[in-house]
C-alpha cells in the first residue's frame, strides 16, 4: 500500500475543495442574479405591472430616440450598417404600462360627485361634513386612525402636533408641517383637511396617488378632526 | 504468455464499490445542496440606482411598509413607489444630498428611476400579495427583516416547496390582522404562540390556502 498521494490526486483533492469553496453556501450574499438550472417557461412573453418595456422607448424617452435616430442616420449616410452602432447607454426607459389616452374616461371613473371626490359643495366652497354614504362610526375612525398612522404620522406626528419623526432627522425639515391643534386649522372645514390630502397644500406634496381609496381619504380627515377635538376637551377639562 | 489482465486490475471492482456510492452520494449532494434555490436565489441583492436604505427609513424612522408599498393591500403587486413618494419628504430633507441627485433628476425629468427587480417568481407561477395580507400572513414571513437591511434581499427561496408549506399549514404564520407590516412580530414568542386564528374575532372565516395545482399555476 502507498501511504502518501500522487501529485495528480493531490491536484484533484485541491481543484474539488477550491471548487466547494468558491461556490459559497446557502444563502450567501450575491449581487448576481439568480441561477436558472432549468429555464422552463420561467421568461414568458408577458409583461408584469411596472417592467420595463423597449417597444415604448420612442414614445417614453422623445429626446434620446431622437438622438439615436440622428445617430443611425448619419451611420447610414456613411454607408456604416446602423444596427452595429456603439450606441451611448440609455438613461431612460420604455414602460410597459401605459397612461389612458388624454381626453378619456375609464368606466366609473368620472368622479362627478364633488362633494365625495373634491370635498367641495356645489358652490365650490368647502364643505365641512362627510359626503353621502359615508357615516361616522368607530369603524371609519379606526380605519383613519390606522391610515393616518401610515400616511401622516411620519411628518405630523401621532397626536398631530407637526413634529413626526422624520422631521426630527437628517439636518430637520426645511418647512415644519402644520400643527392641526393651531386655531387656524381647528377652524378649518372638513372638506380642507380632504383637499389637503388630494392637492397638497403648500411644501406638502398631494398624497392622492398613495391615498387611492376616496373613503379612506375622508376616514383620515375624519381622524384629524377628532385628533383636534381630543385636545380641545382635555384643555377644557383641565381649566 | 502474460496474463491479459494486469494484477491491478483486481482492484477495479473494489474501487467501483467504494467509488461508487461516494462519488453518487457526491452528486446527491451537490444536486440537493447547489440546485436547491435557497443556493441559487437566497441572498441576491442586486445593486440599487440608489443607495436607498430600508434600514434608515422603515426601520430607524420606523415609516410603514405601506407608506411606499401602497398597493399591497389591494392589489397582487406590491407597488414599487413613484419618485413623487420620495419627493414627499426629499424636497423638504436632506435637499441637496449627492446621493438623493438621481431622485431630484427623475423628478425634474418625469423619467422612472430604473429600480433592480429582487423578486421574481416563474411567469407561469401565479401570487398575490392581497389574500395573504388579508388573511394575516406578515411582509416579515415571506421577506425577512427588510428594516435591518440596507439593501433588500431576498431572504425566502419563493420554491414550490416552500409556498406549500405554509399553505399546508397556515396557522401557524397567521397574526393579528392589524399587525401584517410589524417587523418585530416574533412567530416564537409567547405572544405569538397563544395567539390563535381560529379564535378571533376579528376574523370572519377560517383560512384555506389553495394546495391543488390550479391555484397557483392558473
Ligand atoms: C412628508 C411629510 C408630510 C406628510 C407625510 C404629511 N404632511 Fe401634511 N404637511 C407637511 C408640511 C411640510 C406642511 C406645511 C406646508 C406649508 O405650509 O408649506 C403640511 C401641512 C398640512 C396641512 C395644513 C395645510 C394648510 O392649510 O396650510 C394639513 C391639513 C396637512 N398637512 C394634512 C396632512 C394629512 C392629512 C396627511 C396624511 C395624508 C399629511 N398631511 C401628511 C408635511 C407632511
Ligand atoms: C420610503 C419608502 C419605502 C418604505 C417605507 C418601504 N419600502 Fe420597500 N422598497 C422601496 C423602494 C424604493 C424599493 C426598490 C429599491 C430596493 O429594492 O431597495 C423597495 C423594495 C422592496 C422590496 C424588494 C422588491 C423587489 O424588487 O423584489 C421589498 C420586498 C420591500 N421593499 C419590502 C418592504 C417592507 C416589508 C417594508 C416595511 C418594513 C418596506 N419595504 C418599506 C421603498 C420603501
Ligand atoms: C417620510 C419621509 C421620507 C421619505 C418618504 C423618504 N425619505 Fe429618504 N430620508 C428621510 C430622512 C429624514 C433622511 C435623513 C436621515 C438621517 O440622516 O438621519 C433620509 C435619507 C435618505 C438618504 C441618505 C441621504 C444622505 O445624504 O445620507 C437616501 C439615499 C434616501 N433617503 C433615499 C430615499 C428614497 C429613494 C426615497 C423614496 C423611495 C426616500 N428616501 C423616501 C426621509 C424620507
Ligand atoms: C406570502 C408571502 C408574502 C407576503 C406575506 C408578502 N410578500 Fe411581498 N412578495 C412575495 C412574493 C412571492 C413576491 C414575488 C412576486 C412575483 O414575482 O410575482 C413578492 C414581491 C414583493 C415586492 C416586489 C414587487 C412585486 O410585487 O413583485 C414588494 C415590494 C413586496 N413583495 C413587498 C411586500 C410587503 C410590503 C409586504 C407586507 C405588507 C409583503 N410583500 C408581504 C411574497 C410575500
Ligand atoms: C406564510 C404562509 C404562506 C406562504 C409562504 C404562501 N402562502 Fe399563499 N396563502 C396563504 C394564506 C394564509 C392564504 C389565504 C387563504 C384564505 O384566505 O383562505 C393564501 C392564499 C393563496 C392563494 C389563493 C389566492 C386566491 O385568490 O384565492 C394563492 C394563489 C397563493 N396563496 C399562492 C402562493 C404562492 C405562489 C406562494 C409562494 C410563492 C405562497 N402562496 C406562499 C399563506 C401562505
Ligand atoms: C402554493 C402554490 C403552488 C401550488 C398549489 C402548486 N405549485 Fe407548482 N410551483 C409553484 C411555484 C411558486 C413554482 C416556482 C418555483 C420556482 O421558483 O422554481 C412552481 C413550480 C412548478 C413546476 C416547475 C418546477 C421546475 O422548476 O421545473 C412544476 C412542474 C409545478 N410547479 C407543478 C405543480 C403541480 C403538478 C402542482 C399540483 C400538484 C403544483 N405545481 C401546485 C407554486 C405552486
Amino acid at each position: 500500500m502507498r501511504t502518501s498521494l500522487k501529485p495528480t490526486q493531490l491536484f484533484a483533492a485541491a481543484c474539488l475543495a477550491a471548487g466547494v469553496l468558491a461556490s459559497g453556501c446557502q444563502g450567501n450574499r450575491s449581487e448576481a442574479p439568480p441561477v436558472h438550472i432549468w429555464h422552463n417557461m420561467d421568461f414568458q412573453n408577458k409583461l408584469d405591472p411596472q417592467e420595463e418595456y423597449d417597444f415604448f422607448f420612442a414614445i417614453d424617452c422623445p429626446e434620446e430616440a431622437a438622438k439615436i435616430a440622428e445617430l443611425k442616420a448619419k451611420a447610414v449616410a456613411h454607408g456604416h450598417n446602423p444596427d452595429h452602432l456603439p450606441l451611448p447607454e440609455k438613461t431612460c426607459r420604455g414602460r410597459a404600462m401605459r397612461n389612458a389616452p388624454a381626453g378619456t374616461v375609464a368606466r366609473g371613473h368620472l368622479k362627478n360627485d364633488d362633494h365625495l371626490y373634491k370635498g367641495r359643495g356645489p358652490d365650490g366652497r368647502l364643505v365641512d361634513e362627510l359626503p353621502k354614504g359615508i357615516v361616522l362610526s368607530e369603524e371609519l375612525l379606526n380605519r383613519g386612525e390606522e391610515r393616518y398612522n401610515i400616511y401622516c404620522q411620519p411628518c405630523h406626528d401621532y397626536a398631530g402636533t407637526g413634529q413626526g419623526i422624520a422631521t426630527r432627522r437628517g439636518g430637520g425639515f426645511a418647512v415644519q408641517p402644520a400643527n392641526f391643534h393651531e386655531d387656524k386649522f381647528r377652524a378649518m372645514p372638513l372638506g380642507h383637511f380632504y383637499d389637503v390630502i388630494v392637492n397638497g397644500k403648500g411644501t406638502m406634496l398631494p398624497y392622492a396617488a398613495q391615498i387611492v381609496s376616496v373613503e379612506d381619504r375622508w376616514a383620515i380627515a375624519a381622524w384629524v378632526r377628532t385628533l383636534q377635538q381630543s385636545r380641545t376637551t382635555v384643555a377644557m377639562g383641565g381649566k | 504468455m502474460p496474463a491479459i489482465f494486469p494484477r491491478w486490475t483486481n482492484k477495479i471492482p473494489l474501487a467501483i464499490a467504494v467509488l461508487g456510492p461516494l462519488v453518487g452520494a457526491g452528486v446527491i449532494f451537490g444536486v440537493w445542496y447547489y440546485w436547491s434555490p435557497e443556493f441559487t436565489d437566497v441572498g441576491y441583492r442586486p445593486e440599487q440606482p440608489v443607495s436607498f436604505s430600508h434600514k434608515l427609513h422603515a426601520g430607524d424612522m420606523g415609516l410603514d411598509c405601506r407608506y411606499c408599498h401602497n398597493t399591497v393591500e389591494v392589489a397582487a403587486k406590491a407597488a414599487i413607489p413613484p419618485t413623487q413618494t420620495c419627493m414627499n419628504c426629499h424636497s423638504l430633507v436632506k435637499t441637496d444630498s449627492p446621493k438623493l441627485k438621481k431622485v431630484r433628476d427623475s423628478y425634474e425629468s418625469g423619467k422612472p428611476i430604473p429600480w433592480v427587480r429582487v423578486h421574481q417568481l416563474p411567469d407561469y407561477a401565479f401570487f398575490d400579495h392581497r389574500p395573504h395580507l388579508a388573511a394575516g400572513v406578515g411582509c416579515s414571513t415571506c421577506h425577512g427583516r427588510i428594516d435591518q437591511m440596507t439593501v433588500v434581499q431576498m431572504d425566502q427561496p419563493l420554491s414550490m416547496g416552500w409556498c406549500l408549506d405554509c399553505h399546508r399549514d397556515p396557522d401557524n404564520n397567521l397574526r393579528p390582522l392589524d399587525r401584517i407590516t410589524d417587523m418585530n412580530w416574533d412567530p416564537h414568542s409567547e405572544e405569538a404562540l397563544a395567539y390563535n386564528p381560529n379564535e378571533d374575532p376579528e376574523r370572519k372565516r377560517k383560512v384555506v390556502p389553495p394546495e391543488h395545482c390550479s391555484g397557483c399555476h392558473r
